[in-house]
């Protein structure tokens, strides 16, 4: 069943057309990658998604129900679905395991004790359980994205967005994250990431969705679309992105 | 014993009294101006243009203009209205306007600072912008406005010597009135000068403890020994 479904989905701003008329599908324990160059809108498609960016037409099918039309409660669409930032967004004044009960404790309205158990027991998995009384500031960027991860994967959401993951580590961090996301996508967590990271799209997709200039030009699992396929944009994106490993 | 401090001893209890007039006073604008500013604070931060407009203004026609334009103007204007306020109500409602206008634009800075991708993951996460304000972003702005408020607090405490011009019996009033009695205006208001001292090393000693404990992790100050 299709969790997700966009149909024609167009994101003007100030009169550039970012999205063109976007259609996506995104079924429950399915994991798809967005790439394609800077710029191409992928980042815009993410966010529309739930809504952080206001599309300009076009539907947005979630769970069934459309959340384009007025009088969505975009709160309880947004708890739904977790976020993973390219550049973490941690809250610097909060602990690691503060990071993750926060949203426990005020959005799933959880005991502080039972808050602090799931935390624990979601830090356990991602190998972060021994740093959760530190604050962002004092852990490196793989460990900032990995508890980043648990904060959105605690609140137990339909489907986890990551928004560039590891574009902003090193690779040896960009590998202890890349491991995580496929430990996820092993357990069949539904997933929808944007990267430029051929590595981390071929370890975490069942299908990669090929953007260019707010268009999608081709969908298909990673070996296809990155060694057979004979669209001159997708060979170009993927040998700059090659080059730039 | 030196006659200027028989002076001192005889008038104490008058001293003293401005003295608790001083600190009240203070004490009051500083916790309401506090409150006011972070009100101020999170109505520039609102969706409503005209709000954010009319707060931007209060801030920049409290700070524009001299307090004692305000006080004066509650003080000897508004009775021309019909409205007559104690010299107490008028220290502290011109005071408060005064100090949530700045502390308003301390919180502002701060907040400008902010990593903004926090607000965008708790939007993310589904919490309301009264959540975010109050979980996210007022934890962090204060604490990045320490130094600044704390530097208010003891301004607030010197400021309180204006309040004398509009018959409030503050510890300055009291200092005057003694100068004026025994014409030792030099030792009178060295003690004066002395007694503000004192009292702002104490705010002060406070003020740096308060930075050192609420230091946002990562941006402790460095040691540079």
């Amino acid at each position: 069943m299709a969790l997700i479904e966009v149909q024609d989905l167009v994101k003007r701003f100030d009169g550039k057309e970012v999205l063109k008329g976007v259609n996506v599908l995104l079924s429950e324990g399915q994991s798809k990658v967005v790439m394609g160059a800077s710029g191409c809108g992928k980042s815009t498609l993410l966010k529309c998604l739930n809504l952080l960016v206001a599309p300009t037409s076009g539907r947005i099918i979630f769970k069934g129900e459309d959340i384009t039309r007025p009088g969505v409660d975009i709160h309880r669409l947004r708890q739904d679905i977790g976020f993973v930032f390219q550049h973490f967004a941690l809250y610097t004044h909060l602990t690691v395991e503060e990071n993750i009960t926060l949203g426990l404790r005020k959005i799933r309205k959880m005991k502080t004790a039972a808050a602090r158990e799931k935390a624990a027991f979601e830090l356990e998995r991602v190998g972060m359980f021994e740093h959760r009384k530190k604050y962002p500031a004092h852990l490196s960027g793989g460990q900032k994205q990995r508890a980043a991860i648990v904060r959105a994967l605690a609140m137990d959401p339909a489907v986890l967005f990551l928004d560039e993951p590891t574009s902003a580590l090193d690779p040896q961090m960009s590998r202890e994250v890349v491991t995580v996301i496929n430990k996820l996508y092993l357990d069949n967590i539904t997933m929808f990431c944007v990267t430029h990271d051929p590595f981390l799209a071929k370890y975490i997709s069942d299908s990669i969705v090929f953007m260019h200039e707010g268009v999608i030009v081709a969908e298909d699992i990673a070996e296809r679309l990155f060694y057979e396929h004979d669209d001159p944009r997708i060979r170009q994106f993927y040998l700059s992105v090659i080059d730039h490993r | 014993m030196d006659a200027f401090l028989q002076d001192l001893i005889h008038y104490s209890p008058q001293i003293l009294a401005g003295l608790k007039n001083t600190l009240l006073l203070m004490a009051v604008m500083s916790i309401a101006g506090l409150a006011g500013g972070i009100g101020v604070f999170y109505l520039t931060l609102g969706k409503n243009r005209l709000l954010r407009w009319g707060t931007e203004r209060y801030i920049s026609f409290f700070i524009g203009t001299p307090l004692l334009v305000h006080l004066f103007l509650m003080y000897y204007g508004l009775p021309q209205l019909g409205i007559r306020l104690s010299a107490f109500a008028v220290a502290v409602i011109g005071f408060t306007l005064n100090v949530s206008a700045y502390n308003a634009r301390y919180l502002m800075t701060a907040y400008n600072g902010l990593d903004k991708t926090q607000i965008e993951a708790a939007r993310a996460q589904g919490f309301r912008f009264g959540q975010t304000f109050r979980l996210i972003i007022l934890p962090q702005t204060l604490r990045l406005s320490v130094p600044s408020l704390t530097n208010q607090v003891i301004q607030n405490l010197k400021d309180t010597s204006v309040a004398f011009l509009i018959q409030y019996p503050d510890f300055f009033a009291q200092m005057q009135e003694i100068a004026s009695t025994n014409f030792q205006f030099l030792k009178t208001y060295v003690a004066a000068g002395l007694v503000y001292l004192a009292l702002v090393s104490v705010i002060v000693a406070a003020a740096r403890r308060l930075e050192r404990k609420t230091a946002l992790p990562g941006l402790e100050t460095l040691d540079h020994a």
